[in-house]
């Protein structure tokens, strides 16, 4: 394994500057991927809530002609690395009454493009109570088949939601699955812990490398012990319980596999953040959470930590009050409003968080990674929303926005409009194509599945 | 981790029990036998895990502070039917699985340094002798039943390879780590006292767990462990004579916990947002002041035998401090302690914190309002409003109009009506109350409120209502809104749903034992111990769903 910078190394050589700097290039893993192979490939899911307005999307729509109206416009400078697709279908009006929940719940849900089961809500069905999806979620997916082919990955995906603290079926967008069964994963909603979890400490000094060895045996030691115990009292039990076992025995697996990777690739921790710590949940913080949600995201990303991420700048259905845009009602309040003062809010609350989301665009650019290349070039960001027409609650007119280089596999600086005939998990199959799993040629409820992925993506 | 398709709303109904009373329930031949419905294993709660931590340490304010601190960054429990403490939704995901071996690190210290747990110093080369007595005394808190001999031989092998490469500290140490992760510490396991034929009891430190996470949300106890020990938590009578010690407990207000997540008012930290310009000038605490409000009022009625849910939705009283007294404008209350302080035009709980939960940021919500008691009250299902649907009433053409007067037009077009003459109805009774709590005689547009409503679309709710007070009277007195609370605090108190086929037994016994006692609320707590599903659980099998 190559000599990498210790931890200690890196602080010294970190002196004076900030937390949004770029990794050093020699701290990143090479061992990972291959010293001088290219680097592999990463998606990161980010979403925002309660539609749009959807004619306010574009002023030309032309295929590489297309110009952002307002709210879209922070996304120009970044147009060359764009795929715009517009107007997708969630289709899940193909579901019975009964198996779908209402437009927010169920698009919240459009990375698991599953039938919804019951037992969790007592909104939203006529006549018997809505749970959650029956499925996983592509992030999920994407990161387990990640594990199984990559030894070195230690994370199979990144969870993260900014500021609210409840999980319901309005808050969680990940899903584990497996197909049938209903199993929300509930998101991170602390980065200081994310940072935690994924970089642990690393020293020079034998002394506390030392300690550390120490805890990770132990460690190991309890977490085998506890999947032998897991394993023993499975065999007694029933079907429901078994299923929960079996996610306890893969959630204990995960820890030991980062432990694992701790052991053996320890220096590629990076700076953690500086300045005061934010409290989570403080809702003022909310800017300022997402960007260190952005930059655990690309450090696990640039350490190999992981190659899946989802980050959620709300539930759906979220009702924020946007006061630092000077409004005082809630998003989702005024996203029901169909004139042209509640528009311009909803349009005001977009733009805001399109801004926001372009940094972690600017963060990539700024992560070196693979020889010569940034994260930028190596990863597909996936931008998407719980409807289209805010007001309308649209299950189709979804806007999808593809970016980065996604080692060119798309053809990007494109706008394409589907005009509904293309169905948003369509995309999701698009998105194992790119990872690489081409085998994939349907994911979710086969009715919410054309049987392949997007026509016209790749370059 | 649900299966999705195995919940029966109770409150739903969907089988040959509908419309029978408790008594036929009961004496039809499906309640003749024991009938206890399922038992999922179950996984602590983090409030449950805080409390168990808290208990096994020992209570001080430093472990307090430490748990708290330890297991801050856990995920909040996914939610299911207003409660997050569903079995079935309940699952060790990573993250969590993250946070319990995080947290476990900082308990390190403190176990191994108390004597309860610790009682022996090692002698050079006899340290397993010490061990023993170390995994004896800890495991049997840990796990909260005696260690088998297996069991034993186990943790005394991580001890020992632990020992080996390290030192004695250090592997008492690893080896209390490895309780903490077991998932007999963090479930509860239940096989029963005679896992043979359908159904059993459970064994005496299985029913010592049943009772002390009911009342405590927290392990057994020394005198539980003493009845456990002695065989004595076998008869109806003894886990009933134990549930009323614990009632009396301190502890038992971690039950409050139950009231929390039912009303709502845990919440309050994430649903009550308040424009500081429509609202100028609120106590900075007010939040927690809510939430201690409801706590205090409702330990009160907890408190009494004849404390019943029809005081619990009228009482003209509550319980304030100094500040929360001088947000709503009543005398009395002095110091930073929550008194008893009379409050004519209050509801119970009706107008404490659950009714805000759900207000907007500028005004309150009289669908919201509406929406809460149907939902959380009445145990009602409602659907999701329609697509395309003005939620801001707020519009400038109308703005002569009051909040319900507006939902009253907007009532006439049929598309609305269906749902909204659930809601509306109910929630214009409260409109006398302001969006931070407050009585009023003008909304937020200086128009005279008008709270005169007449309810429909409940089963034996309806009629004409005014006040806060006459419309909890009327949910006070309801069979709809007794069974409502029966099925709630089953759902909460058992961990799962209730299913209207497999716990109609238990359903209807405490229907029964609530109407026999006066519909006391801390009655139906012990009557919460009598049912089937409570004295008995079906054996398991590996076949069973």
């Amino acid at each position: 394994m190559k000599k990498q910078l210790s931890r200690r190394t890196l602080l010294r050589g970190a002196v004076g500057v900030g937390i949004g700097l770029p990794l050093l290039e020699a701290m990143l893993p090479r061992t990972a991927h291959g010293a001088t192979t290219t680097a592999p490939r990463r998606i990161i899911f980010v979403f925002q809530a309660n539609g749009d307005q959807t004619k306010r999307r574009f002023i030309d729509t032309g295929e590489t002609s297309f110009t952002f109206d307002e709210f879209l416009a922070p996304l120009e400078p970044y147009r060359k690395d764009l795929l715009l697709l517009n107007r997708l279908d969630r289709r899940y009006g193909k579901f019975a009454s009964g198996e779908r929940s209402d437009g927010h719940q169920q698009g919240g849900a459009s990375l698991a493009p599953w039938k919804s089961g019951s037992g969790a809500f007592p909104i939203g069905g006529a006549d018997r109570t809505i749970g959650y999806v029956t499925g996983p979620s592509a992030d999920h997916e994407i990161g387990a088949r990640v594990l199984k082919d990559n030894p070195g990955v230690s994370t199979r995906h990144l969870v993260f939601r900014v500021n609210t603290r409840e999980n319901n079926i309005w808050a969680v967008s990940s899903h584990a699955g497996p197909a049938g069964q209903q199993n929300p994963v509930n998101p991170e909603t602390d980065p200081y812990n994310a940072y935690a979890s994924l970089f642990s400490e690393v020293s020079s000094d034998p002394a506390v490398a030392a300690a550390l060895a120490k805890r990770i045996a132990m460690k190991q030691s309890a977490l085998d012990n506890a999947v032998g115990e897991i394993s023993s009292l499975r065999a007694k039990l029933g079907t429901g319980d078994q299923q929960r076992l079996d996610q306890h025995t893969q959630a204990l697996r995960d820890i030991e596999r980062s432990l694992s990777a701790t052991a053996s690739n320890a220096a590629c921790a990076p700076v953690p953040f500086a300045g005061p710590k934010l409290n989570v949940f403080e809702d003022g913080n909310h800017v300022e959470l997402g960007q260190l949600f952005f930059k655990v995201s690309a450090w696990a990303l640039a350490c190999d930590k992981t190659r899946s991420v989802n980050f959620n700048w709300s539930g759906n259905t979220s009702n924020r009050v946007y006061s630092n845009l000077g409004l005082t009602d809630g998003h989702h309040d005024i996203s029901h409003i169909s004139d042209d003062d509640a528009f311009a809010k909803v349009r005001m609350i977009h733009k805001h968080l399109w801004q926001q989301s372009v940094t972690l665009h600017d963060l990539l650019k700024a992560t070196p990674d693979g020889p010569g290349g940034t994260l930028w070039d190596n990863t597909l960001v996936v931008h998407w929303n719980e409807l289209g027409q805010g007001d309308a609650h649209s299950e189709n007119d979804a806007l999808v926005v593809l970016a980065g280089g996604a080692g060119g596999h798309f053809k990007m600086g494109r706008l394409i409009d589907f005009q509904n005939q293309a169905s948003f998990a369509d995309m999701l199959v698009s998105c194992f194509h790119y990872m690489g799993y081409e085998d994939v040629m349907s994911f979710g409820d086969p009715l919410l599945n054309s049987g392949g992925p997007l026509p016209n993506l790749k370059a | 981790m649900s299966n999705g398709s195995d919940s029966a709303s109770g409150a739903s109904g969907a089988s040959g029990i509908e419309g029978k009373t408790p008594e036929e329930i009961l004496a039809s031949d499906a309640c003749k036998a024991p009938a206890p419905g399922r038992a999922p294993l179950r996984r602590m709660s983090n409030a449950e895990y805080r409390n168990t931590m808290l208990d096994l340490l020992g209570d001080s304010p430093t472990n307090q502070s430490l748990v708290a601190t330890a297991t801050r960054t856990f995920p909040s429990e996914t939610e299911s039917l207003g409660f997050r403490n569903n079995a079935d939704y309940l699952g060790v995901s990573t993250l969590v699985a993250q946070g319990y071996v995080d947290a476990a690190e900082q308990f390190l210290e403190p176990i191994a340094s108390n004597s309860s747990f610790l009682s022996c110093s090692p002698s050079a080369g006899a340290e397993m002798d010490c061990a023993r007595t170390f995994i004896a005394n800890f495991g049997k808190r840990a796990f909260r039943r005696p260690l088998t001999a297996d069991e034993s031989t186990q943790y005394a092998a991580i001890f020992q390879k632990s020992l080996s490469a390290y030192d004695f500290q250090s592997a008492v140490r690893a080896t209390a780590f490895a309780f903490l992760q077991s998932p007999k510490f963090l479930y509860r396991v239940e096989f029963g006292a005679a896992p043979s034929g359908t159904t059993t009891r459970p064994s005496p430190y299985e029913m010592a767990n049943r009772l002390s996470y009911l009342f405590w949300q927290s392990m057994p106890d020394q005198s539980l462990f003493d009845a456990a020990e002695s065989d004595q938590l076998a008869t109806p009578a003894q886990v009933e004579a134990q549930a009323r010690r614990m009632l009396q407990s301190p502890k038992a207000s971690r039950l409050l916990e139950y009231f929390d997540q039912w009303l709502g008012t845990d919440t309050l930290p994430t649903t009550f947002t308040r424009d500081a310009t429509v609202y100028p000038g609120l106590d900075p605490n007010l939040i927690p002041l809510l939430q201690q409000e409801t706590r205090s009022f409702v330990s009160s009625v907890l408190a009494r035998p004849d404390g019943n849910l029809t005081e619990l939705f009228t009482a003209p009283y509550t319980f304030a401090n100094a500040s929360l007294a001088k947000h709503y404008g009543l005398s009395g209350p002095a110091g930073s302690d929550f008194v008893r302080v009379e409050a004519p035009g209050r509801a119970g709980v009706l107008t404490q914190g659950m009714m805000l939960a759900r207000d907007k940021p500028t005004r309150t919500s009289i669908v919201r309002r509406g929406l809460k008691v149907r939902l959380d009250v009445l145990c009602e299902l409602v659907p999701a409003p329609p697509p395309n649907v003005n939620l801001t009433l707020d519009t400038s053409d109308t703005s002569s109009l009051t909040q319900r007067q507006r939902l009253e037009q907007h009532r006439v077009s049929p598309s609305c009506s269906g749902c909204h003459s659930l809601m509306d109805p109910v929630g214009v009774v409260f409109e006398g109350f302001d969006a931070v709590g407050r009585q009023r005689t003008a909304d937020e547009h200086g128009a005279t409120v008008d709270t005169t409503s007449t309810i429909e679309h409940t089963v034996d709710a309806n009629g004409p209502v005014s006040t806060p007070a006459q419309l909890g009277e009327k949910l006070g007195q309801s069979e709809e809104v007794r069974s409502c609370y029966v099925t709630k605090s089953f759902r909460f108190f058992y961990g799962r749903d209730t299913d209207a086929t497999a716990d109609a037994c238990s359903l209807a016994q405490l229907s029964q034992s609530f109407k026999g006692k006066a519909y006391s609320l801390s009655e139906l707590l012990v009557a919460l111990t009598q049912t089937d599903a409570f004295l008995y659980l079906p054996v398991r099998s590996s076949e069973a769903p």
